[in-house]
């Protein structure tokens, strides 16, 4: 696959092949979820740990989003629940579909102590200054594979808050990912945990600029009920209704609900700040889960969008130019030039 | 006298010889691997780890028992190269070095399960190989010993019996409330070594005797980690003592007629993963704290003790009880 860099005003995206113009993304599922391994999974003796299966399944699933009409995928998950960008890669050439991988970490559930509880008197979490030299690395040198190497870069920077109410631990983290956020023009993603406007303030309140800000997981039936998704998109940030095939038996609106509010959000002229995607997984590794594949959206969830009348126009929109927009490094402002061009490598030592 | 498990295959406990029961390869809290600031080539990682052990057996020291567990760096291939390299032997942990360092898949999984996780490494073998572990490590975590420290004391007691292995733990905070975990599950307390009684985290030198008292063994087993050695570049770490302080403490108990319930050993990392060590080598043991006990009027017999007998006893498989986790599982099933 080849790198350009387009005359595009929009700027680059980081793949995991390295960076490429925006118009080469076509339609962007921006919230999905390759491999999703709980960190610790592959200690345990019952766990299978055979790559090819992962290689194998994924690519399937991959190809029948390309037949779709699929070009673009993001890993939302962050860099410590089973991301494998040397996996990525192989499955981009592969299937052709360009990946993004993200940087970040969170919810806290998922973290390892380093991060949390360091080896100090008394113990505190990874400095705020490090954390961001870490996830900004991510993004302008590539993504480390531990203790040895940097492979392609991560295109943004992915967090999640406790659904009981974002922790303390969570809000450092948050902090870090804005300043990251700030030195590399990528943008934030975070899945909200209790109060979305609220963890937005922090986010705000170091630095990050709010355009370059999705907020995921807005089709929960309490943020429904609450309004959130309309709120936030006055705000100015990028909502996310991204659990589309989800019911409300798992807490989620159903499709019908889910296609009103985006009727809803276009009538209010907010269509440029809406996005959707299915937060499906792709490979679990020690859970289990009811989404698996990435079909569902083209397949079944836009020929709903369509029947209930939402235009071809709109639904651009929705895949191709707001994905788009908020995955450029640096949105309207720039080309952003990273370190990396797609290499293969870079040892570290 | 019986079996060892030791990372290259069982031997003779008679094999063992000068053991330090305390030591590490390398360890770091679960994603240090991620962060660049402490990546090092593996080529070098390795010289300064050979250098150390070549160091330990020139003076005489033949094992090491590494206390890294699950997650937190133990690789056992990279070990096997550096045992087979410089004639060492090393017995393997499976369990957890504390509850904070247990990976989020592991945390929320009952005792049955944690002890069949620490039972396999033990009998059938660690990370699909058939490298199989000698002695299970649990310790507390910082803050003091918490619900989750409890639940794998209680598996480690339980696979300690069905295996026959012994018990490491990190620290000697809550002590006490340790040695009655490991008594509630069936564990005999002489298969038990509470670990770090020498550091200064939580420390309390009666407690030592209370250890020793109930048949326990008393873990002076961070030796080198001395305030001395602090520099403006690397200060000495929160539980670093002064070196006549500790000495002092050992002492203490030994004259007491305690040397039979002691261990000595210097958790010492051949090269520390994720966090910046003052110097230190296992080879201290014998090159630094044993003159200085024998200064003190330390017998060789007590040394030979210390060295030698006391970690045969300890790492030698008692007789297993295999059908105890089975029978706990029928027990709660019914």
């Amino acid at each position: 696959m080849v790198n350009s860099f387009g005359k595009s005003d929009l700027g680059i995206v980081n793949t995991v092949l390295g960076p490429v113009s925006v118009a080469e993304l076509g339609v962007v599922l921006v919230h999905e979820v390759l491999v999703s391994k709980i960190p610790g999974a592959e200690f345990a003796p019952e766990m299978d740990m055979d790559e090819s299966k992962q290689f194998n399944t994924l690519k399937q699933s991959l190809k029948e989003y390309r037949r779709l009409g699929g070009g673009t995928i993001v890993d939302r998950s962050g860099m410590f629940r089973g991301r494998n960008v040397k996996l990525y890669r192989a499955l981009s050439k592969e299937t052709e579909v360009h990946i993004v991988a993200s940087t970040g970490l969170g919810p806290a559930s998922m973290v390892g102590s380093y991060f949390t509880t360091q080896q100090t008197e008394p113990p505190g979490p990874m400095p705020l200054d490090r954390l961001s030299e870490m996830f900004a690395n991510e993004i302008s040198q590539g993504t480390v594979i531990p203790r040895r190497e940097r492979t392609g870069p991560a295109g943004l920077i992915a967090t999640e808050a406790n659904k009981k109410g974002i922790t303390r631990f969570e809000e450092h983290l948050f902090r870090g990912s804005a300043l990251a956020a700030q030195q590399t023009g990528a943008t934030i993603t975070f899945q909200y945990g209790r109060e979305p406007e609220h963890e937005l303030d922090i986010l705000e309140k170091e630095g990050a600029d709010i355009s370059r800000i999705i907020v995921g997981g807005l089709d929960r039936l309490e943020s429904d009920a609450r309004g959130d998704t309309f709120k936030l998109a006055r705000r100015g940030v990028m909502v996310a209704l991204d659990h589309a095939g989800w019911t409300p038996h798992e807490g989620y609106v159903s499709d019908d609900r889910r296609v009103e509010l985006i009727l809803e959000l276009f009538a209010e002229g907010l269509g440029n700040r809406v996005l959707i995607s299915t937060n499906s997984v792709g490979y679990a590794i020690g859970h289990d889960t009811a989404h698996q594949g990435f079909d569902y959206l083209l397949s079944i969830f836009v020929p709903k969008l369509k029947k209930a009348g939402v235009t071809d126009e709109q639904v651009r929109q929705l895949l191709e130019v707001n994905p788009q927009r908020i995955l450029s490094l640096e949105g309207d402002k720039g080309v952003y030039k990273p370190q990396v061009e797609g290499a293969d490598i870079t040892w570290v030592k | 006298m019986g079996k060892v498990n030791t990372i290259l295959g069982p031997i003779a406990a008679e094999q063992l010889g000068i053991t330090a029961m305390h030591e590490h390869i390398g360890f770091g809290l679960p994603g240090c691997d991620l962060d660049t600031k402490w990546w090092e080539a593996r080529p070098k990682m390795l010289e300064v780890t050979i250098d150390k052990l070549k160091h330990f057996r020139e003076l005489g020291g033949q094992t090491i028992v590494d206390c890294t567990g699950i997650g937190t760096g133990r690789d056992i291939s990279y070990w096997q190269v550096v045992s087979r390299v410089t004639g060492v032997n090393i017995v393997a942990c499976t369990g957890f070095v504390s509850g904070d360092t247990v990976l989020p898949y592991f945390r929320d999984k009952s005792i049955e399960y944690l002890a069949d996780l620490f039972y396999h490494e033990i009998t059938v073998g660690i990370e699909g190989t058939n490298v199989k572990a000698g002695a299970i490590k649990c310790g507390v975590s910082r803050g003091g010993l918490n619900e989750l420290d409890e639940k794998v004391y209680r598996a480690a007691a339980r696979a300690a019996v069905a295996t026959g292995v012994p018990i490491l733990t990190h620290l000697s905070i809550n002590a006490d409330r340790q040695m009655d975990l490991f008594e509630m599950e069936g564990l005999s307390l002489d298969r038990v070594v509470i670990g770090h009684s020498d550091g200064k985290e939580g420390l309390d030198p009666a407690r030592d005797f209370r250890i020793a008292e109930r048949g326990a063994y008393v873990g002076y087993d961070t030796i080198g980690f001395d305030t001395e050695k602090g520099t403006p570049e690397v200060p000495a770490p929160f539980w670093a003592r002064p070196r006549a302080e500790r000495l002092d403490q050992v002492m203490d108990l030994f004259k007491a007629g305690y040397e039979n319930r002691a261990i000595i050993s210097c958790d010492a990392n051949c090269f520390a993963l994720g966090w910046a060590s003052t110097e230190h080598s296992v080879a201290e043991l014998l090159e630094v704290f044993v003159p200085e006990l024998q200064e003190r009027g330390v017998s060789d017999e007590t040394v030979e003790l210390l060295l030698v007998d006391t970690p045969a006893k300890l790492l030698t498989m008692r007789d297993p009880q295999p059908n105890l986790i089975k029978a706990a599982k029928e027990a709660v099933e019914a």
